[in-house]
């Protein structure tokens, strides 16, 4: 009996969010916490192996959207089992050491608290049933990976690698999104089981091409393959822990583990074989090329690390399940020693205190065993008998060998598996010979070095032995465990022989001539590299992938820049040029090829008959519209008051049509747009015509045809658009959506009204949508408001308020002065007015009430009501209206939402879908009977905020004038006291 | 449409007629007028006689047809309440700009 498999994902970020309470200096306590997390779940699936190695898969599924077929699924085999021992097994080393490298001062609870999560993550990416759900846990991986990398923020190059990791995989994450929804759509689901099964018809599809390109490019990514390798470098600014685990052991590992995951699937075609292989093998020897100039300790790793995993890339790009299983292999064993190289690192970086190669020398006389260590797992790393990393690279060579392929890569694989053994000898030479033997430097180190505390030790030893049992004795140990986890790579099992010792052929030569050429190579470079010359690889070092990177994004930056201010708003009528263009071209293109002389003959359907009144209001109505363009540009008032008018025309042409409702909203939406434009009206610069007429010539003659462009695209779209509209309207809709309503109204809306019914009943949900981008829209006015500047030549008073009379003290004067307006000139229309408030609210309740069956309803009451309010404003000022009057427009916004959101959820209580109504009959003593649709308090919601946002808008841009004027006494006052 | 009483009928449109005719009277007066002052009076006309008409058309033709509406008499209400606000505010907007007027500027603002 075992725990089911979501706790080995859950356990892992419970306890990173415990692990983030905890004080910042309990290191015992945390490291405990961390340790015990990782070792329970290490030994949950330690004991799952023999239900695995049988063959099971065991898989569970935990319903999520059932309707959408979404479940969250966790799946183990094989190759999970394998994966899931190395995350939380290494994890659990790692925390143990941690305990010992993280220094008192550094502030714990972050750090166990992130690698917790990252444990969690990493253990859902390689458990997940279900693409998507992998693709969600990949996600967090690089977040984490992130935030690990950045944990000493306080350092530039912390910072600097972790946004550099960051953007890269991010990047990799996006394209491993598209592939998979690519990879799901022609596989027929997102289900891994499903996946796997499709391996042919997936090959075989015509969309194979880009959606391998896309998950590679994420595999890629994450893997540092080239030429995606330049973050995992700069990612050594991380603690060494860190390193050990994500960077060496687990993260990097998720893209090969993507690459072996999808192996049944998507391997087995030459794009796979040149892509993948071509990217793997330029990675192992330009990372191996580089590791051996590195001067710092983690970098060589780093470089190691990239070159290893082209190694296992390579292996799995051959195309061939013998070096698939090699590749599984080498993922085990590459975890291993180079965790306990990157520990081991650490430890001389704890003791000596510093991590340059060059400083570094006869380390072995003061931390013999743990010397004794890194040499043995440096051995490991460059294929010395008797290691795990020997076996692993003879499968490899051996795989160069008898490759099958077109002959040029026939003969080229080898040379270049030897080539790259050379380079991984040279630079374990160095990283041993040089640190550990030679001569004793030790006096001029930071630190005195010693041998760190057992338990920091320990860790190391429990890897190196590893290494060195899976060398000596790997049938015994370790062939079980790669079969099982080998086996849902490449489905049938080749047959392979763990066996240290094959014989003479050629495969073993390869390998003893990389180790002498390695060597070789080494002592031929290590006097130039003393004295300082080769301190930068040859050919390759100059390629700084830092500064490549931010040149990248700086042009990214650049051009993003460029682009928004050739099209951004700061040139408002070169953008609503380019908009009104577009559309033309995009609609003209399919309506020339429909041809001109059908669009004009019209459609067959019945024509009304001429009325001549209403040929002669929109006569008005386009002139008007007409004089509002002429008068535009000097007088813009006069335009707005024409505009206006032609909007009138709009109101009596749908109640012409028998559209009450609609011509009252236009109505009253007109009129709250009018004052609203009028508002804003007072802040834009006065333009002058006779500065316009004094102009010379040749800027004249521009100015006219810059009008007379404008102009010609103005009428072209226009007339398109009329055009358009001719032929729509001359024509019969095949199927229309008004019969459906019209007969449904009454009988299941509870009303008389189709529109109304229709947008609190029907559409409630697009209603609910509309009104909360209504209230967002207000609260966005307001808020960029609030900052709002006028320009100095509209800042000061207009004339009108410059010469006022003495008997009149309102905010115009004054404005902090509440004072009754009602005085002097005011004196009518201020009294006057505040008669109209309560009328308004009368005639907007009855709107209200009368809406569900006649025309009417939530919206037109609300804009009746803020008008009402508005023009209070607009008479009486605003310091007055806002003492006697404390209106909160942002209450009423959030108590209409509230209202709609409300009465939609109390159907759910009732048992019903979201938004269902209800019509409810009350008999009441004196009035009698009443249907209450439960639609009337939707209506409520809608109506509170419509006034609410209305008001909203309108007192931001009215509150202008009053701080407009504060901001303007100031500077006079401040220009009073410079003078004197 | 139902059936009216021939009287009720005549006088409904007589109504409707006396209202249009003000309201092409007010229209007339404002595009006659030269002097501001003077075709700020034009509107009332309009808007008193002319609309009340309209109004009272209205009414009779809802009570003839067994409705009652009433209601219509809020509409002048707002008229005889808005329209002399916004003639007071323009009135004085046309004395600050100084626009000419027959009768003379007053000699302080």
């Amino acid at each position: 009996m075992h725990l089911p498999l979501i706790t080995l994902v859950a356990l892992p970020f419970a306890g990173s969010l415990i692990a983030a309470l905890l004080p910042t200096n309990a290191r015992n306590a945390e490291s405990t916490l961390a340790g015990v997390i990782a070792l329970l779940c290490a030994v949950q699936v330690a004991l799952l192996f023999p239900d695995i190695a049988a063959g099971q898969v065991i898989r569970q599924d935990i319903p999520w959207l059932p309707s959408l077929g979404l479940n969250f699924v966790l799946r183990m085999d094989g190759f999970a089992w394998m994966f899931s021992m190395l995350v939380l097994g290494i994890g659990a080393l790692v925390v143990l050491y941690a305990r010992y490298y993280m220094s008192p001062a550094d502030p714990v609870p972050r750090f166990f608290a992130f690698l917790l999560a990252f444990m969690g993550a990493m253990s859902g990416v390689v458990l997940s049933g279900n693409l998507f759900q992998m693709v969600l846990f990949w996600e967090l991986t690089s977040l984490f990976s992130f935030l690990l990398i950045g944990y000493w923020h306080h350092r530039k190059d912390a910072r600097r690698g972790a946004r550099m990791a960051l953007t890269v995989t991010g990047a990799g994450g996006l394209c491993l999104v598209a592939g998979v929804v690519l990879l799901g759509h022609i596989a027929g689901s997102y289900d891994l089981d499903v996946v796997l099964a499709a391996g042919d018809a997936v090959r075989a599809h015509p969309l194979y091409r880009p959606m391998l390109v896309l998950v590679l490019l994420g595999a890629f990514t994450k893997s540092a393959q080239f030429p995606f390798q330049f973050w995992l470098p700069n990612a050594m600014a991380a603690p060494t822990p860190v390193s050990a685990y994500l960077h060496s052991a687990t993260m990097v590992k998720a893209g090969v583990f993507l690459l072996a995951r999808l192996w049944p699937v998507l391997a087995g075609t030459d794009e796979w074989f040149w892509l993948v292989t071509g990217a793997g093998l330029a990675t192992l020897l330009v990372g191996g090329f580089a590791a051996i100039f590195q001067n710092d300790l983690k970098g060589l790793l780093a470089y190691s690390t990239i070159s290893h995993l082209g190694l296992i890339t390579t292996l799995l790009g051959l195309n061939s399940p013998l070096a698939a299983v090699a590749a599984v292999f080498h993922i085990l064993n590459h975890a291993t020693f180079k965790a306990s190289l990157f520990m081991a690192v650490g430890v001389i970086d704890h003791e000596t205190g510093t991590r340059d190669i060059r400083r570094l020398s006869g380390l072995a006389r003061y931390m013999p065993v743990t010397a004794t260590l890194a040499t043995v797992a440096a051995a490991a790393m460059a294929g010395v008998p008797l290691l795990n990393g020997f076996i692993s690279k003879e499968m490899f060579f051996s795989e160069a060998v008898f490759l099958a392929a077109s002959p040029g890569i026939d003969r080229a694989l080898p040379v270049v598996a030897v080539v790259a053994g050379m380079f991984s000898v040279a630079y374990s030479l160095r990283f041993t010979v040089e640190v550990f033997l030679g001569r004793d430097k030790c006096g001029a180190l930071p630190r005195q070095p010693h041998e760190p505390p057992r338990w920091m030790r320990a860790p190391i030893s429990v890897l190196v032995l590893a290494c060195l049992v899976v060398g000596t004795l790997p049938q015994w140990s370790i062939q079980r465990i790669l079969e099982t986890a080998a086996r849902p790579v490449v489905g049938v099992l080749p047959d392979f022989d763990l066996a240290v010792w094959h014989g003479f052929n050629l495969p073993l030569w390869m390998s003893l001539l990389s180790l002498v050429g390695g060597i070789a190579l080494f002592f031929a470079l290590r006097s130039p590299m003393r004295r300082g010359h080769l301190a930068k690889a040859p050919l390759i070092g100059r390629i700084n992938g830092k500064r490549v990177f931010r040149s990248l994004l700086a042009r990214l930056t650049l051009a993003g820049r460029h682009t928004r201010r050739l099209f951004g708003t700061r040139r408002l009528q070169m953008q609503l040029m380019l908009l009104v263009l577009v559309t033309l071209v995009a609609a003209a293109v399919p309506l020339r090829r429909l041809g001109s002389e059908a669009l004009l003959a019209g459609g067959d359907r019945a024509m009304l008959e001429f009325s001549p009144m209403f040929a002669l209001m929109w006569l008005v109505g386009a002139g008007a519209a007409i004089g509002a363009v002429w008068q535009a540009k000097y007088h813009r008032l006069t335009a707005l008051a024409l505009m206006s008018v032609a909007g009138l025309v709009t109101v009596i042409t749908f109640a012409w049509f028998s559209a009450p409702d609609l011509a009252l909203t236009q109505l009253s939406v007109e009129a709250v747009t009018t004052v609203l434009i009028m508002l804003g009206l007072r802040w834009l610069p006065k333009r002058l015509e006779d500065v316009g007429r004094s102009q010379p010539l040749r800027v004249r003659a521009r100015a006219r045809v810059r009008r007379g462009r404008d102009l010609s695209i103005a009428l072209c779209a226009g007339a398109g658009l009329a055009l358009l509209s001719w032929a729509m309207m001359t024509r019969s809709f095949p199927q229309s959506i008004s019969p459906f309503f019209l007969e449904r109204a009454l009988p299941e809306g509870g009303g008389r009204n189709v529109v109304n019914v229709m947008l609190v009943d029907f559409r409630g949900f697009d209603t609910l949508g509309e009104i909360t981008v209504l209230g967002v829209v207000a609260l966005t006015v307001y808020a960029l408001l609030r900052r709002f500047r006028p320009a100095p030549e509209s800042a000061g008073l207009p004339p009108q308020q410059q010469a006022l009379p003495a008997d009149l003290v309102t905010d115009l004067v004054d404005p902090y002065s509440d004072e009754d307006p009602a005085r002097g000139y005011l004196m009518v229309p201020a009294v006057l007015i505040r008669l109209v408030l309560p009328l308004a609210a009368m005639i907007a309740v009855y709107l209200f009430m009368r809406g569900h069956n006649e025309p009417g309803g939530g919206f037109v009451a609300g804009l009746v009501l803020s008008t009402a309010f508005i023009v209070q404003y607009v008479v009486s000022g605003t310091q007055w209206v806002e003492a006697h009057m404390d209106l909160r427009p942002q209450r009423w916004i959030a108590f209409g939402l509230l209202t709609a959101t409300a009465t939609g959820l109390g159907s759910f209580a009732l048992g019903y879908p979201f938004l269902t109504t209800h019509t409810a009959h009350v008999s009441l003593p004196l009035i009698g009977d009443l249907h209450v649709a439960s639609a009337l308090f939707y209506d409520i919601g809608v109506f509170l905020l419509v006034v609410g946002a209305t008001l909203l808008i309108l007192t931001a841009l009215g509150h202008q004038s009053v701080r407009g004027r504060r901001v303007r006494d100031n500077e006079e006052d401040e220009r009073k006291e410079g003078a004197h | 449409m139902t059936e009216l009483n021939p009287w009720i009928d005549g006088l409904v449109a007589l109504l409707l007629l006396i209202g249009a005719f003000f309201l092409l009277v007010g229209a007339l007066g404002m595009l006659r007028f030269r002097d501001f002052f003077q075709r700020l009076h034009a509107p009332t006309k309009a808007s008193t006689l002319g609309v009340g008409g309209v109004l009272i058309a209205s009414m009779l033709y809802s009570a003839a047809t067994g409705r009652l509406a009433i209601h219509e008499l809020l509409i002048t209400l707002f008229i005889f309440i808005t329209a002399p606000v916004s003639a007071n505010l323009l009135a004085k907007a046309a004395l600050h700009l100084k626009l000419p007027s027959k009768a003379g500027h007053p000699e302080r603002d």
